[in-house]
């Protein structure tokens, strides 16, 4: 009998000092995984995540992996479906060697999958999801390294007054969620910072045809034009058509609209000159990142935006599990402590990375483009300042 | 007031180049009802197979930004091939799809016309994919001529063609059915189909001449709307239906003029709903109107009011 209770407590001290998540010895292995739709429409910015996490996984390995431990890099499938989302958090989940994981990038699939990494103190650094209540529900293990919308809608209205002059603004929005989030955080920012000129009307994506709404924008005689729709194919019809209609204003998209192709040519040169807003930076322009881009488009051919942030979320995250497994042995728990740890650190994205208790980027970054011929020149970054 | 006063004749521009459109697919809606008493609803895609055919034409007669045969030219064949590969497409589907069941219930018509509709959209989206096409139509006007300046309104090149081709196709269409001999045949078969082969109209014939010109002039607005809005995919065949459906139905299904009118009407209404309401409640405006004339005059502006059959 004493010697049950005595083995009872053994036990029960045991998870107590372990608690709910895994502690293993480094030595039995390391699995990162990636979450991500990189079959279906979205396959080509999610492989570009997965190769540039790869990327960086394999630079660690070549320095002899963690504690001389090789890191595997596991991918997870959603397909864009929240529903087999889940199933990769499960499956992420039960992997006893999986300390960190970077993704899901799309908000919906990150809401959907939020609760089972949550519960399992798994954490996910994802590169692209800006809604921003991902942040407001009070789980740790959460962290990003794009900035939330409602910082990029700050950030724009800093820009629209700082560097565009704006004192009559006109926002369009597509009638969808993440566009009529951000017509409301940049309409918010604009009236914080005195400008209260501003008119605010809907446009129907897809619908290939802005000139009447257009025409009540020209009525209203604003310095710049906000165009918030989720595709570039609609944003070149509204530059081309605010051109057509003689609009004497600046035109300024949002991310959907940094495609050279499908902006910049297919307005056959109405965009010049238009500016657009974007998460990532313009890669080529920072020297600490020359490595990286050399490595990523001499394996894997050119490079759109959504690599870099990969890249770098991959780098942290094994910055933190090598942190937690310098005693020998790592828990999920440690690596999710860690991450809140980092502090100003100096990746390849051009600012430094720290994260705040809710896990979003301090101060979080929104770049802005000009278009100048057949390119995007970058003009400045805002950090909320 | 003066802020709408001063964009009223720019929403007048904008609202007819879009009502001529609607007009044109209203047309093929409307034809087809009065010979048949079916809703083809698959002619908006008819409509969206015109747009790529005329993206087509466009994309093989350019190289580098540069027509290779003069602008007029490409603009013609651009509306001459759209109208026949959707003329094809009409016919083909009367054929195969809607003629066997000429004796069904009408039911069976309308479900068929809606699986002819899935199964085209799926047939481009699997051979030409999801992917937005773009119309380089910069080529195809030199730069000076692109808008002209009325006032404060601007009226584009492509807008003036837009609505000068819509009229003359309707123009064209209403001199055939009112002068001709296949229009007196064409008007008699909607009048009565079964009086009318008595009388030694080929029927046959008048049907399958009735979905070539609807579909041809269906085609034809693709191509114009892809000249005009400089876009395509294959999804845009659904909204266009849509629209055009609504126009026969408020100028009177079944009576071409009416499909004219209230394409026109249409076209208007929504441009000028934008000007005084936010433009999200355009589409609201749109069937208001509908949903009122189809109370006031159930057979629409122009239809007739048909005694019921017995």
């Amino acid at each position: 009998m004493k010697k049950a209770i005595i083995f009872a407590l053994f036990i029960g001290i045991l998870f107590c000092l372990t608690g709910p998540g895994y502690s293993a010895d480094v030595k039995k292995g390391i699995h990162v995984g990636n979450a991500g739709a990189f079959t279906g429409d979205a396959a080509a910015p999610c492989m570009e995540i997965f190769n540039s996490a790869q990327i960086a996984v394999d630079e660690w390995n070549a320095k002899g992996g963690i504690q001389g431990v090789k890191i595997e890099h596991v991918m997870g499938d959603d397909a864009m479906d929240p529903a087999q989302g889940v199933n990769v958090a499960h499956k992420f989940v039960s992997d006893d060697l999986m300390y960190g994981v970077v993704g899901p990038p799309m908000s919906h699939i990150a809401q959907a999958t939020l609760k089972i990494y949550g519960a399992a103190d798994l954490a996910t650094i994802t590169t692209a999801a800006s809604k921003p209540e991902l942040t407001e529900q009070g789980y740790k293990h959460f962290f990003r390294v794009n900035a939330r919308n409602d910082a990029h809608g700050w950030n724009c209205a800093l820009f629209m007054k700082k560097n565009l002059n704006a004192k009559r603004v006109a926002v369009l929005n597509e009638k969808v969620a993440y566009c009529e989030n951000m017509a409301k955080e940049t309409i918010a920012g604009l009236k914080k910072l005195g400008i209260t000129d501003i008119m605010q009307d809907t446009i129907v994506g897809g619908a290939k045809d802005y000139s009447a709404v257009l025409t009540k924008v020209k009525a209203y005689k604003p310095d710049v034009l906000f165009f918030i729709a989720t595709t570039a194919p609609d944003q070149a019809i509204g530059v081309r058509q605010t051109k057509e209609l003689g609009i004497n204003t600046i035109f300024f998209g949002t991310e959907g609209a940094r495609d050279k192709k499908d902006f910049i040519a297919a307005a056959e040169g109405a965009a010049e000159g238009a500016y657009v807003y974007h998460f990532a930076p313009d890669i080529y322009a920072i020297s600490a990142a020359d490595s990286y881009v050399k490595k990523f488009e001499g394996t894997y051919g050119t490079l759109s935006g959504f690599g870099p942030p990969s890249y770098e979320a991959m780098n942290i995250l094994l910055t933190a599990i090598d942190q937690a497994a310098q005693d020998g042995d790592i828990t999920r728990k440690e690596v999710v402590e860690n991450l809140h740890k980092i502090n100003n650190y100096k990746g390849i994205l051009g600012f430094p990375i720290t994260f705040d208790e809710k896990g979003d980027l301090e101060g979080g970054a929104t770049y802005f483009f000009q278009v100048s011929g057949n390119d995007f020149k970058q003009i400045t970054v805002m950090t909320g300042k | 007031m003066e802020i709408y006063l001063q964009q009223l004749p720019q929403q007048l521009i904008n609202g007819l180049t879009l009502g001529g459109v609607y007009a044109l697919i209203a047309i093929g809606y409307s034809m087809v009802y009065g010979i048949l008493g079916m809703l083809n609803f698959a002619h908006g895609e008819v409509y969206m197979i015109g747009g790529f055919a005329g993206w087509w034409v466009l994309h093989l007669l350019t190289r580098n930004n540069e027509v290779l045969i003069s602008a007029a030219l490409v603009i013609s064949l651009m509306i001459i091939i759209a109208m026949a590969v959707s003329a094809l497409v009409g016919v083909v589907a009367e054929r195969f799809a809607y003629r066997p069941l000429r004796n069904a219930p009408r039911m069976n018509l309308l479900l068929s016309a809606l699986g002819v509709s899935i199964f085209l959209q799926n047939l481009v989206l699997t051979y030409q994919g999801a992917k937005v096409r773009f119309f380089h139509i910069g080529a195809l006007i030199p730069e000076g001529l692109r808008v002209i300046h009325i006032g404060p309104a601007v009226f584009s090149f492509m807008r003036a063609l837009v609505i000068a081709v819509t009229f003359l196709l309707m123009g064209l269409l209403s001199v055939m059915i009112k002068r001709t001999k296949v229009g007196k045949a064409m008007r008699a078969t909607a009048q009565d189909l079964e009086a009318a082969s008595f009388m030694g109209v080929d029927v046959n014939r008048i049907i399958v001449l009735v979905f070539l010109i609807g579909s041809a002039l269906g085609g034809a607005a693709g191509a114009l709307v892809g000249l005009l809005f400089t876009q395509v995919d294959y999804y845009v065949g659904f909204q266009a239906g849509l629209k055009g459906f609504t126009a026969a139905v408020l100028g009177g299904i079944g009576n071409i003029y009416g499909a004219m009118l209230g394409g026109i009407l249409l076209g208007l209404a929504e441009a000028l709903a934008v000007t005084f309401l936010p433009s999200a409640y355009k589409d609201v405006v749109a069937f208001v109107i509908l949903i009122v004339v189809l109370i006031v005059r159930p057979w629409g502006l122009v239809g007739e009011k048909m005694p019921e059959k017995v």
